[in-house]
């Protein structure tokens, strides 16, 4: 583990140099764009009606955004799913760039632990999700001063930004099984077929009553914050993460590397 | 003298497929082998089995004395390796991505890069991202990156692959010196047998995943098939006048003679000798030896005939 420093400094290096962590915050700067633009539309009827189906889009949004309570909501729910993408192209990438670019091999007889190796890529990818973390935020806070939201007081904003970093844990937590999917993959088209899956299963699951045990759909319960969250859930969420970086780390120990 | 590497009877075996099969091959201390054979013959997968990435189906391989397993951090820091088209992170420069490889092994010290940049010739390229390099300096970039922890055993799949006339000849000199005056072994794969003629000192044969032959360059000088040709006006007639002094000759296509038996071979001076008293000069004579492809195709061909019947 006293490595571990080194391996920090190779993959924070290959990151920021790639300008994906740059492109991510793009995205992520978006969501909350995307909101205070539909806040702007509802509350200038003129455009609102000319922009026909998102006016009305718009009118929906502002009627659940209307004040800095409910618009914390919203806000929460844009972290549970964009981050939730977010991340998983983050984790493709960082794991399964190695196999697509042809640089596994170079990490596979190194005198370091392999599970030193992991550690640094998913210590990366903690540090990836505070960053898309904060960018919404910052920014979602900055729209919503901009837009006069009434309501607004400091313990609504710190128990806001407690939901909104709970909810960012949640979903980097349930992001790391794909780190084994995109290295049992080799590549980045495993993980985001998963992930389409998760979703997909997620919200199915929410709809016939069993959310709160399908770790995938915690976050997104846990940001509607309709009902409180039995413990279980929490942990769910935990073993999922736990086993996504177990399985991630019996793989690249145990499995063959031909190519 | 020490044992670098060795194998006993090593394979593995994708379901149907026998990739290596039985390989047992010992390789000492100082000495450069080279591991021959045609492209799928399973040279990639032996080294990748030398280097723990691919666990074997049967057998074993020891490396500088430590039995090689997947995962293990053991005897890495004393092996360089570069298994075949060699890549880089394309976002980093040549000096980032030395600069991660030398994170990748602890202790090795900082001036390391400085040091391998020059011996490799890539300082103008230094700070270049890979992504923008050529073929050629991919492979020295790759090259450098095996040997910047200065490693025991160095491990090269075909590491000309890709190079200039020039950066053939500066590698070959390289590891040269790295054998002759570092004390370093070299294991290299190679399908090109006037490269390894030229730098191994002991070559292994491998052939559909089995070792045919191990032999050193002076054995392998002594296998290969040499020939007198002789051009002369009337072949018809020199022919008959070896035949009568002992000499079985063959007029080939181009109308000139060949000659295989070894005392024709051994002394072309008497063949002249003979054929000018009988007033039948020749034009010229000349040894050939076996180009090493043939004798490569030669020994693979009667190792297919072999198994074939």
């Amino acid at each position: 583990m006293a490595e571990l420093g080194g391996l920090l400094w190779v993959e924070f290096r290959k990151a920021f140099r790639s300008r994906m962590p740059l492109w991510t915050s793009l995205g992520a700067l978006f969501l909350p764009l995307a909101i205070a633009f539909l806040l702007f539309v509802a509350r200038n009827p003129e455009i609102s009606h000319k922009l026909g189906l998102v006016g009305a889009k718009a009118n929906l949004v502002a009627y659940s955004g209307a004040d800095w309570a409910a618009y914390f909501g919203l806000f929460t729910q844009m972290v549970s799913a964009g981050v939730f993408l977010l991340l998983v192209i983050s984790i493709s990438w960082v794991f399964g760039r190695e196999f697509t670019d042809g640089t596994a091999k170079d990490l596979l007889a190194v005198p370091v632990q392999r599970i030193s190796i992991l550690l640094a890529k998913f210590i990366l990818i903690a540090a990836w999700a505070a960053l898309l973390t904060m960018v919404i935020l910052v920014s979602g806070f900055l729209m919503g001063v901009l837009l006069h939201l009434p309501g607004g007081s400091v313990a609504l904003f710190l128990g806001g930004s407690g939901r909104v970093l709970l909810t960012a844990c949640l979903v980097t937590l349930v992001v790391l099984p794909f780190a084994f999917f995109a290295s049992a993959g080799r590549g980045y088209l495993l993980p985001l077929g998963m992930a389409v899956l998760a979703l997909l299963m997620a919200n199915l699951a929410v709809v016939i009553g069993w959310g709160e045990l399908f770790p995938w759909s915690i976050p997104l319960l846990l940001a509607q914050a309709k009902t409180p969250l039995p413990p279980a859930s929490a942990w769910i969420v935990i073993l999922t993460g736990v086993a996504g970086m177990f399985a991630t780390w019996l793989w690249w120990m145990k499995a063959d590397q031909p190519r | 003298m020490k044992t670098v590497i060795e194998t006993e009877s090593l394979g593995k075996r994708y379901s149907e497929i026998q990739a290596v099969e039985g390989l047992s091959l010992r390789v000492s201390e100082g000495e450069i082998y080279a591991f021959l054979g045609l492209n799928g013959a399973g040279k990639t997968t032996t080294i990748r089995m030398l280097l723990g990435m691919i666990r074997p189906t049967s057998g074993s391989a020891t490396v500088l004395g430590t039995r090689v397993r997947q995962g293990g951090v053991e005897p890495w820091a004393s092996v360089g390796y570069m298994v075949e088209v060699p890549h880089a992170y394309g976002e980093l420069t040549v000096r980032e991505n030395l600069e991660a490889a030398r994170r990748l092994h602890p202790g090795t010290p900082p001036e390391a890069v400085d040091k391998i940049i020059g011996q490799l010739g890539l300082a103008a390229y230094s700070s270049r991202r890979t992504s923008t390099l050529s073929h050629g300096n991919h492979q020295r970039l790759g090259l450098a990156k095996a040997l910047l922890h200065d490693p025991a055993l160095i491990i090269l799949d075909e590491p000309a692959n890709g190079l200039d006339p020039a950066g053939i000849v500066e590698i070959r000199e390289l590891l040269s010196d790295l054998t002759a005056n570092h004390g370093k072994t070299v294991f290299m794969s190679s399908h090109i047998l006037a490269e390894v003629a030229r730098l191994a000192h002991r070559v292994g044969i491998i052939h559909q995943g089995r070792l045919l032959r191990g032999m050193n360059t002076t054995e392998l000088e002594r296998e290969r098939r040499k020939r007198l040709l002789v051009r002369c006006g009337e072949p018809e007639v020199a022919r008959g006048i070896l035949a009568a002094a002992g000499y079985e000759a063959t007029i080939l296509t181009d109308r000139s003679l060949e000659l295989k038996s070894d005392p024709a071979i051994e002394h072309p001076e008497q063949i002249n000798l003979l054929l000018v008293n009988a007033g039948v000069p020749p034009s010229g004579l000349v040894v050939e030896v076996e180009g090493l492809e043939e004798y490569f195709l030669r020994l693979v061909g009667a190792e297919a005939e072999k198994m074939g019947g």
